[in-house]
């Protein structure tokens, strides 16, 4: 079972991101950071920000925003972009832009297999000796998915990162996590960092 | 008892015995499905739908096996070899040079014919010709050391002869000949899916004299068509029989399991 941190008091960026390193310090691979909807998408692009500054090569894994929105949040907190790349399941959907070299584009949110097939292709590429994926968001799939698929690939998404020793983020927006995904993921992570 | 004794590691393939030797396919995934690869001089029958990724994988069998030193042939049976060559030159693992060195060898079934002279009007081969189709075949495989051949397609050629016996009579001959010469086979099998059910073969006969067979097929989800592989049946190794999720990607063909709750469940096959 995982161990939730803090559970109740919306935790600052700061404190996040001090609770991430310090379970990537201690050997975790797998986190679930659930945050509000609120700073939801200020605190994930500040969080992969401070781990790229840390020298961490990443993988950032979109579902519910295009990447080039991301790269551009990203470029304004002045982070180092050059070992990060992206799986992006929103552009080729709504038929935005899918030229980006850094970014692998899946045609469907629905192909679900695609997304561990592109990790794998990008992980690769990672120069740093340490690494993370960050998963934006696991809420962004259940509008696709149906519970059960959802839940079996989260499951399988979660230990092929564990055979990879790359430490994922599973980030969840705190009001939209019903309990049954909510106990799923506390399962699953070796810690749950946020509310 | 020695150290030795208790520190062995117990084999866990049921199998035991001593593993074929593999032709490995070299795509990321296949190999490990089929622990290692096709044992060498298996005659696989790549059965799938339209538009499940038969040819792809075939031509990158092909491709990998040119590119580690093999000299492999392809027979083009439905579409003209330059068609095929210029659809080649879009896949990112391919590589002009290897046909320039003779590595990778591309022929037309119809000039092979024209120079046999078994070009019937009515499509249908005789007894005689299809002795010299088969003779034809086992001189290019003997002349130029092919170690890997694909059929595109076998269907095609069942169509031209006359009877299951006729069809019978040809795979097995065709498998003899290639498997004596240690050249690893894949024949293109097309398939269709009536009521749900997808069949190995048009005519029923080949997935019976075949030493493989490997399933290709396209899964809707949601409105999406998802291309799927299954290893049915693998002479000589032991394999994965769950389905898997095959993928074009810059590098070649890619293979990760599929999701168990996220196939249709109505799909059958025979």
């Amino acid at each position: 079972m995982g161990t939730r941190w803090e559970a109740g008091v919306h935790m600052k960026i700061a404190d996040i991101a001090k609770n991430v390193i310090k379970s990537i310090n201690e050997g975790d691979t797998l986190s679930t950071i659930s945050l509000p909807a609120s700073t939801f998408h200020e605190h994930t692009v500040k969080l992969a920000s401070v781990l790229l500054n840390k020298k961490l090569g990443g993988i950032y894994v979109t579902t519910s925003r295009p990447s080039s929105h991301i790269t551009a949040e990203l470029e304004a907190t002045k982070a180092d972009l050059s070992d990060l790349y992206f799986v992006d399941l929103v552009s080729m959907t709504v038929g935005g832009n899918t030229t980006d070299p850094r970014t692998l584009f899946v045609e469907s949110p629905t192909m679900l297999e695609s997304i561990l097939l592109n990790i794998s292709l990008l992980e690769r590429r990672l120069r740093a000796k340490r690494r993370f994926v960050m998963f934006d968001s696991v809420n962004g799939l259940s509008i696709y998915s149906d519970p059960k698929v959802l839940r079996e690939f989260i499951n399988v998404l979660g230990n092929s990162m564990r055979i990879k020793e790359i430490y994922s983020m599973l980030m969840t927006v705190t009001e939209q996590t019903d309990e049954d995904l909510s106990s799923a993921l506390d399962l699953l992570s070796d810690r749950v960092i946020g509310d | 008892m020695a150290k030795s004794d208790v520190t062995k590691p117990i084999s866990l393939d049921p199998r035991g015995g001593r593993p074929r030797e593999k032709c490995m396919t070299y795509i990321d995934g296949v190999d490990r499905i089929l622990n290692g690869g096709v044992p060498i001089g298996n005659i696989v029958l790549l059965a799938g739908t339209v538009g499940s990724g038969k040819t792809t994988l075939a031509m990158e069998f092909l491709i990998n096996g040119a590119k580690n030193g093999e000299t492999c042939c392809y027979i083009s049976v439905t579409e003209p070899s330059s068609k095929m060559l210029s659809n080649l030159q879009t896949y990112g693992f391919f590589d002009d040079s290897l046909v320039k060195e003779g590595k990778l060898n591309i022929f037309d079934l119809t000039v092979i014919n024209d120079r046999l002279g078994v070009e019937r009007l009515d499509g249908t081969y005789t007894a005689k010709d299809m002795e010299a189709l088969l003779g034809a075949f086992e001189d290019i495989v003997d002349e130029l050391g092919i170690t890997r051949l694909v059929i595109d397609s076998i269907t095609a050629v069942c169509y031209q002869l006359p009877d299951k016996g006729s069809i019978r009579n040809f795979i097995f001959r065709l498998s003899q000949f290639l498997t004596t010469f240690g050249c690893t086979t894949m024949l293109i099998s097309e398939t269709i899916v009536d009521s749900n059910v997808q069949t190995y073969s048009i005519f029923g006969v080949e997935e019976a004299v075949a030493d493989g067979v490997v399933l290709m097929g396209n899964i809707v989800r949601q409105g999406d068509l998802l291309r799927s592989l299954q290893v049915v049946k693998m002479r000589g190794t032991k394999h994965s029989r769950a389905r898997h999720l095959i993928e074009l990607t810059p590098v070649g063909l890619a293979v990760v399991p599929l999701l168990k709750w996220g196939q249709d469940g109505r799909q059958a096959f025979t």
